[in-house]
């Protein structure tokens, strides 16, 4: 394999030969030798996100852990760790979403060994104090007042709302306002936290880069080899189908803004078998994207709306197909409203064009071949589909279900998931208007 | 490994000179991915002072627009398969249209490229989208929407007032309502020439590529822009400030002043690590982060800069191709609470104060030193960045980024950056901009330099509240006439 990816019609969407290992304890490590020199990205992924937060007033605490694992253990307090970080000159963060949590370091091949067992020490012996986790609360509703300014960001938090009963999809990662506001109070919780999913069984080691199986197994083995497993598994509430008809809900922006329309079905989850999804996930951009007509007619023709696009977002449970519009004037909300409508309606009768339907399927396969374009990159990709599936073939089956999708999948699933009785419509406009 | 060894051997810079004299950069390699970062040593700080966003405009026609033979629209028909798009980045100085390809796409890819950047099609119903665009860009995006990227800007442009980079790149909504495509054919035929030009190629490009990209690009005039006058910017000889009146949640700040230092002057290796001590960007690792958000939980994250870093609320690496002839100090301190807003700057500037007075201990400067010698090799991962950073080395006429980098810490002493720290950061006088709601109540406790003392949720150690004390007592020293505040529908129009 030489460096970056093989022509994409040619191999393997996910071109790398990695390997995949499992440990007694239940961890995996999946270790993915590139050809960038000298640099490893390291990618510790917990399938534990804003979706375990099962209890009442526990919104947000996935994402508040996520801080609390830069509080230190015993043998790395805070400021040590900072420093042999410093020391690697690496560049390390963490990210938590709906359903996984995300700590990552890049760095030199060098310092393989010490990031590995610093990082292992912190999952496996957690320390912080009462006092620092109470400080540390102020850091997330610090994050929170920084999101605060931006429109999309509260229309995604009343979207959920709106859309999800039971779920806890129902809540955004960053969590309601008000759970935020008491976590302060919660240090008992997020203990309790820690001992249930920073677990080996819950927990997928994606190491990209300039290293050998044989030294990754070798060094993950020596520090995470005697991490405990856990037992717990949570009780995720399961969405009832939607009844009663389409929803419908109204944000009211305290300062002058540009209106906005979400409109969203509900979808299905994740899947690398079932051909539903994979045909969503292409009628996105078939109808939606830069190149469709309605694009062609809001945006570059009638200039009605100035940001426009649609996703099937992978979830490792049912989620939304979500179309998304920023309009330049309110007066037309109801007509783009409108508009999108009818679009959607017209994949529920018609079939797509085989050429229109080739060319997407031609512009995934490209895209994600342009994205793999340093190890870090590969490892983050990794660690994303390791999150739903623990294993990056998973990209692969992906893309041969999307290589067989045809019009009439997409019809099928346009007719199955994209109806009124699914449908949320949320909009945006700066206080008063409508 | 043989194979890694053949790849290194060919991985190295080569700058060529075709007999146009355009200036070229490439990197060629094995990736089956290209790169092309076409870059004019112009911008906004070109703007005609009657036009500004002249530049930003221009460049959006040529990436954002149509050519003469294919509306916009055919443009995106033709890319999307390929999964390729133009990017358009303007700087005060550069403007850079950037796109990475599959080498099985480079040829049709690069017939439009090339036809969009040489042979635009100046279509009306294209610059009244655009101008839509970069209106609500100013409007919309950065004063409703990002109220931390506004404070950064509002900053620029306080610092720069009346000078060729005291505007947003964007213009302002008033001269971009008087623009006419005229005015961005002048712009375009006048500054994008093959005198102000750097092509850049990276990545496993066939061998007759590059010559083929100089000929076509020497249909370019071959005219010398108009010479760029760039004053050297003033030095408050108190503080200053500048507070943008908002309904907003918290306050966010940027505070910084003009520095001599750029890349290639001798304090650029000690400054960057006084930097990184300070407040290495979206790290928790810098002094900054550390005493507010870490010790007090005053807001999520505090940073310093001297260089320019745009959009750092959505990016850990800087953009390369962002390379100016002038740079200021800044730091960033993230959105805090109201309640804690005064003692949050104070605490910023009682750092920042003994920074300069006591410099870096022994063991702060090797961490430091050493951490940016490794971290300098993370930020040219990809080939579009090592392309980036190579014109940027270019601009300001160093060896290879990492390299000069490199050379210049391995003989650092921590005497060295101490010096340059009081030397160039001692006796700066701020220019302060806060974006915030009720800004005279603000405004009233700095300038009455009002106790601000902290309280917090869990219990602290001795010396914290000693220290809180002092911060606490801090005098920030703005005076009455060097504080403005503005109503943020008033910025930038």
């Amino acid at each position: 394999m030489v460096n970056g990816a093989p022509p994409p019609r040619a191999a393997k969407a996910f071109p790398f030969d990695y390997d995949l290992h499992d440990f007694p304890n239940g961890l995996r490590l999946v270790t993915i030798p590139t050809e960038y020199p000298n640099v490893v990205a390291l990618y510790i992924v917990v399938q534990a996100g804003s979706r375990n937060e099962v209890e009442p007033g526990k919104s947000g605490f996935a994402h508040l852990f996520e801080h609390m694992m830069f509080r230190g253990t015993k043998q790395f307090p805070p400021a040590r760790y900072e420093d042999v970080l410093k020391q690697a000159g690496a560049a390390s963060n963490a990210y938590t979403s709906d359903d996984l949590t995300v700590y990552h370091t890049t760095f030199s091949k060098d310092d393989f060994d010490t990031i590995v067992m610093m990082e292992a020490d912190r999952f496996q012996n957690l320390d912080y104090t009462e006092a620092a986790f109470r400080t540390e609360t102020l850091a997330v509703l610090g994050e929170y007042n920084k999101n605060s300014a931006s429109p999309p960001v509260k229309l995604n938090e009343v979207l959920r709302d709106t859309a999800f009963d039971k779920h806890t999809y129902k809540h955004t990662t960053m969590g309601f306002l008000k759970d935020i506001e008491d976590m302060p109070n919660q240090y008992a919780y997020s203990r309790l936290f820690y001992q249930r999913f920073y677990r080996p069984e819950y927990t997928v080691i994606v190491v990209a880069g300039d290293i050998t199986k044989e030294r990754s197994r070798a060094t993950v083995e020596k520090y995470w080899g005697k991490w405990q497993r856990g037992d717990y598994r949570p009780v995720i509430p399961t969405e009832p189908p939607p009844a009663g008809g389409p929803r419908a809900n109204h944000v009211n922006w305290p300062t002058r803004t540009m209106p906005w329309i979400n409109i969203a079905y509900r979808a299905p989850a994740y899947t690398d078998t079932e051909i539903d999804s994979a045909a969503l996930d292409l009628l996105a951009y078939i109808a939606f994207s830069e190149t469709s007509d309605l694009y062609q007619k809001l945006v570059i023709k009638e200039q009605k709306v100035d940001a426009f696009g649609a996703g099937n977002p992978d979830h490792v449970d049912p989620y939304l197909f979500r179309i998304e519009a920023r309009l330049k004037n309110p007066a037309e909300m109801d007509a783009v409203r409108d508009e999108i409508l009818a679009t959607v309606n017209a994949f529920r009768e018609n079939k797509v064009a085989a050429e229109k339907l080739e060319a997407v399927k031609r512009h995934l396969r490209y895209r994600f071949a342009l994205s793999l374009n340093s190890s870090e990159a590969v490892a983050a990709v990794a660690a994303r589909y390791c999150s739903l599936r623990r294993t990056p073939e998973t990209i692969n089956r992906l893309y041969d279900l999307y290589a067989r999708v045809t019009p009439d999948d997409i019809r099928n699933a346009a007719r199955k998931y994209l109806v009124d009785q699914g449908r949320t419509i949320v909009t945006l406009t700066s206080g008063g208007a409508k | 490994m043989k194979l890694r060894l053949l790849f290194a051997a060919i991985v190295m810079i080569t700058t060529l000179h075709a007999a146009s004299g355009i200036s070229t950069i490439a990197l060629p390699g094995a990736s089956p991915l290209v790169t092309i970062r076409v870059v004019f040593l112009t911008g906004s700080a070109s703007d005609p002072a009657d036009k500004l966003g002249a530049a930003s405009l221009t460049a959006a026609m040529v990436a954002r627009g149509g050519t003469r033979t294919m509306t916009y629209q055919q443009i995106l028909d033709a890319m999307f398969p390929m999964a390729v798009s133009v990017g358009a980045q303007v700087d005060k100085q550069m403007v850079v249209f950037s796109a990475t390809t599959h080498v099985d796409n480079l040829e049709a890819f690069y017939k439009i490229f090339r036809d969009m950047l040489l042979d635009p099609g100046w279509r009306q119903n294209d610059f009244e989208r655009l101008r839509d665009d970069a209106v609500n860009y100013l409007r919309v995006s950065l004063r409703g929407n990002n109220d931390e990227e506004l404070g950064k800007e509002v900053l620029y442009n306080e610092i720069y007032a009346g000078h060729p980079y005291g505007h947003n790149n964007a213009g302002t909504v008033a001269a971009l309502k008087s623009m006419t495509v005229e005015d961005l054919k002048r712009f375009y035929f006048t500054r994008f020439t093959q005198k102000n030009l750097v092509l850049g190629v990276a990545g496993g490009y066939p061998r007759n590529f590059l010559v083929r990209m100089q000929a076509d690009f020497a249909k370019l005039p071959n005219t010398a822009p108009p010479a760029l006058e760039l004053p050297a910017p003033e030095r408050n000889e108190a503080p200053r400030m500048v507070m943008v009146e908002k309904d907003t949640r918290a306050v966010a700040y940027s505070l910084g002043f003009p520095i001599d230092v750029k890349r290639g002057h001798p304090d650029y290796p000690a400054l960057l690590v006084a930097q990184s001590y300070l407040g290495q960007h979206r790290m928790s690792g810098g002094r900054l982060y550390e005493r507010m958000r870490q010790v007090r939980g005053l807001n999520y994250g505090d940073y310093a800069y001297i260089e320019y870093f745009p959009r750092g609320m959505f990016q850990f690496e800087p953009d390369p191709n962002l390379a100016r002839s002038q740079q200021i100090f800044q730091i960033w301190i993230r959105p805090v609470d109201p309640a804690t807003a005064h003692f949050a700057l104070r605490l910023a500037l009682y750092e920042f104060d003994k920074l300069v007075r006591e410099g870096m201990d022994q063991e702060s400067f090797e961490r430091t030193r050493n951490f940016v010698m490794k971290y300098a090799k993370l930020l040219t991962k990809t080939k579009s960045a090592e392309l980036g950073y190579a014109i940027d080395s270019r601009f300001y006429r160093i060896p290879e980024y990492v390299s000069y980098l490199e050379a210049g810490l391995q003989k650092l002493t921590r005497e060295d950056v101490n010096r340059a720290i009081r030397k160039h950061l001692g006796g700066g006088n701020f220019t302060i901009a806060a974006v915030a709601k009720n800004c005279a109540s603000l405004k009233d406790r700095i300038l009455q330099e009002a106790p601000s003392p902290m309280t917090y949720n869990s219990p602290k150690p001795t010396e914290l509240l000693e220290e809180d004390k002092a911060v606490s007592a801090w005098k920030i020293g703005l005076k009455p006439e060097n504080v403005r505040i503005i109503d943020v529908e008033k910025v930038f129009e």
